[in-house]
């Protein structure tokens, strides 16, 4: 029995890869449950979000069985295997379990700490549960990534700052300008990089993103999709003196705002404070207009040194998620290891045995009356009684370990029986499956 | 006379400047509060000690320089909290509380005693309204010069990329502007009405309105270098570091204007070293 991880996220693929890998139709869990079907995985969960795209399943042979979830992955969006192997990560055992406990406590998340991933988690996790897709594993799985993620947040500070250029952008422009709802956004150039930090500040703000762009055309397709307007580039400066934030991006050669136009443009602002984030390399902004007074320059290592500035204090805080992380993943691994035929038998003899035990004891008083034959022949047929109530379970254990439910039964007999790793878990010793 | 709680207050605000500039060194949240419970507790020393001290004398506060440059402090502090509660930024009280401190100090320099009776010019009603407006103008130009002082320095942090613990204290440059952008009208507006109020009182116990006393010189200058500045940030839409460099330079003026006139120029606002009271006239 093994977890396995087969996806896609934020480091491994584009954008233009990313937002391919969506797993459409999954609404109500039905690509999770068609993910069970492929052969060897026996319970699956479909994890889609706009950084990422996974399947966590839960396999009873490792062997190829990664690949099968990856070439499924492909004809599921009308791809060739081979097209999205080399963005693919595949992971396995402790590996996987460890995986999917960072991506719930938003360890892995491109802004590490943000809060929506776990509901993104949670959600991915119900679909498939409720089509059927899940079993006593991942069940299990998920919800010690639940807890995991609870206690990261409230054990360490993690989820206060989350960290990473585009959040370092949006501090600083609250930093400059204040509260960012009404100001405005100016998108010069229409990249990816900008794209994405422009999708980090477009949720502080009201006003509509104006995108700028020497293609009307491309400017119009990012403007749509960020719900903004677009501009021809010969309006550069009307937009200019309009905005607060202008992130530039475009992939000219020489600087295209100089300081002595930025300077005509700070006059008709009259001297409106401003926030320029230059991504582009080369520069767009000549450095010199950072001297002007007002404007605020930060071109994409100045963010990234910002970033470091405030990872400083953070870098120890994801040091410590990383542990609490690390101390899930053994006691999970623990877990499984004793849902297996042999260990379930051993378990439920020794509980038996104990219940037994100490029956005898608490009667101890009462028995000391009886002779030696007499307190003998009380062992042997409270052995016998259990060993009878042991023998049914027993047979059907061993040949549930031919069966191909044979977690599910593993796992029903140890609550049943409220037997080892089953007991540390809620009161009733019973998970439901996820419910929000 | 018993100087009880200004002693007090007086303690207690040294205390939360001291717990203010640990805060500041360490950048460490923590001491924050420290220094913020403790200026509420000296501010409600300082008030049991103005209260003491009317009922005291029986008359407003306001007839020596002991007594107005503690209001003064009193009015400092009062604004600071009153501006706290909009700008939520502990860094505010590393420099109100030192300024209430040295203003307190420097009323201590001098003497407490009121001399009986009070000269009757200083029996007007005239003079809590005059006092009172000049003082709560001054006290906005210098939370205003705050202001000033923090967004010069968060801008310089800002422009050099310099973006650490400190960076963070601060409040953002918005919030600091418009600081300025109120304070400085404001300020102006109880600065006039002092001036005007100063007039007309000396229009009714000397029957002069204006008299060319050096106080009264500058505190001119101070109104038309104030009024320059309304205008500037008002019809020319100054703003930022000209107008938090115009803040500074104002409150230096006013200081000049409010204590330097005095111990240096003399008229008829100095105070008589001896006692500290007003001189009776011209």
């Amino acid at each position: 029995m093994e977890i396995l991880v087969v996806g896609l996220n934020h480091s491994t693929a584009p954008v233009s890869i990313r937002e391919r890998i969506t797993f459409p139709g999954n609404e109500s869990g039905d690509v999770a449950r068609l993910m069970t079907l492929v052969e060897g995985v026996e319970e699956a969960i479909i994890l889609s979000t706009c950084n990422r795209g996974e399947v966590i399943a839960m396999t009873g042979e490792p062997e190829g069985t990664a690949e099968n979830i990856a070439s499924t992955i492909a004809h599921l969006h009308n791809l060739e295997p081979d097209a999205i192997r080399e963005f693919l990560y595949f992971k396995n055992g402790p590996d996987a379990v460890r995986h999917v406990f960072r991506v719930a406590s938003s360890l892995d998340s491109m802004v590490l700490g943000e809060p929506q991933i776990l509901g993104q988690v949670k959600e991915g996790y119900r679909r498939a549960a409720r089509a059927g897709a899940t079993g006593p594993i991942l069940n299990r799985l998920l919800h010690r990534a639940f807890f995991t993620a609870k206690r990261v947040r409230s054990e360490t500070g993690v989820g206060k700052a989350a960290v990473s250029v585009a959040y370092a952008a949006v501090k600083l422009a609250k930093k400059i300008l204040g509260d960012l709802r009404d100001k405005r956004i100016l998108l010069i150039g229409a990249g990816e990089m900008a794209e994405l930090s422009a999708r980090h500040l477009n949720t502080q703000l009201e006003e509509p993103i104006v995108v700028v762009n020497r293609s009307y055309e491309n400017a119009c397709t990012l403007a749509r999709s960020l719900c903004g307007k677009a501009m021809p580039m010969e309006h550069m400066e009307t937009g200019l003196v309009g905005a607060d934030v202008v992130i530039t991006s475009t992939g000219s050669c020489e600087p295209i705002i100089t300081r002595n136009y930025f300077k005509k443009v700070m006059r008709q602002r009259r001297s409106r404070p401003i926030f320029i984030i230059d991504i582009a390399l080369p520069r767009d902004v000549e450095p010199e207009v950072n001297d002007i007074d007002g404007v605020y320059l930060y071109n994409i290592d100045d963010l990234q040194g910002v970033v470091e500035e405030n990872l400083g204090g953070r870098r120890e805080e994801a040091g410590r998620a990383e542990n609490i992380v690390a101390e899930e993943v053994i006691k999970f691994i623990e877990w499984t290891r004793t849902l297996d035929v042999a260990p379930t038998i051993v378990a439920l003899k020794e509980k038996l045995e104990k219940i037994r035990e100490g029956e005898l004891s608490r009667l101890n008083g009462k028995l000391s009356s009886l002779g030696p034959e007499e307190r003998e022949a009380v062992e042997i047929i409270t052995r016998s009684i259990i060993n009878k109530i042991a023998h049914d379970p027993i047979v059907f254990l061993k040949k549930v370990g031919s069966l191909s439910k044979t977690r599910f039964y593993l796992d029903t007999a140890q609550r049943l029986f409220k037997l080892g790793g089953a007991q540390d878990e809620t009161s009733n010793g019973v998970e439901e499956p996820y419910h929000e | 006379m018993d100087l009880v709680f200004f002693k007090i207050a007086l303690v207690l605000y040294l205390g939360a400047s001291i717990a203010y500039l640990i805060f500041l060194l360490l950048s460490s949240e923590g001491r924050a509060p420290l220094g913020f419970w403790l200026a509420i507790a000296g501010f409600a020393a300082h008030s049991l000690s103005i209260l003491h001290r009317a009922i005291f004398s029986g008359y407003w506060p306001l007839a020596g320089p002991f007594d107005v440059l503690s209001v003064f402090a009193w009015m400092v502090m009062g604004i600071f909290f009153l501006l706290l509660y909009k700008v939520p930024s502990p860094i505010l009280g590393s420099m109100a509380a030192p300024i209430a401190s040295v203003l307190m100090l420097y009323g201590a320099t001098w003497s407490y005693q009121i001399r009986e009776p009070l000269v009757p010019v200083l029996k007007s009603f005239w003079l809590p309204i005059h006092v009172i407006l000049a003082i709560a103008g001054n006290s906005i130009f210098a939370l205003t010069a705050i202001g000033g002082c923090m967004y010069m320095l968060q801008e310089k942090l800002i422009k050099s990329k310099r973006i650490g613990r400190f960076h963070r204290l601060l409040p953002s440059l918005e919030t600091l502007d418009k600081i300025n952008r109120h304070g400085l009208p404001f300020g102006f507006f109880l600065l006039t009405l002092g001036i005007i109020t100063g007039a007309l009182w000396a229009g009714s116990v000397w029957g002069s309105y204006w008299s060319w006393d050096p106080k009264e010189t500058w505190s001119l200058i101070t109104w038309f270098a104030y009024a320059a500045m309304v205008h500037q940030r008002v019809v020319l839409g100054w703003r930022g570091k000209k107008a938090a460099m115009l803040a500074i330079f104002g409150f230096g003026l006013v200081m000049f204007t409010f204590v330097g006139v005095s111990a240096l120029l003399g008229g008829h606002h100095a105070f008589e070293p001896q006692t500290g009271m007003m001189k009776p006239g011209m």
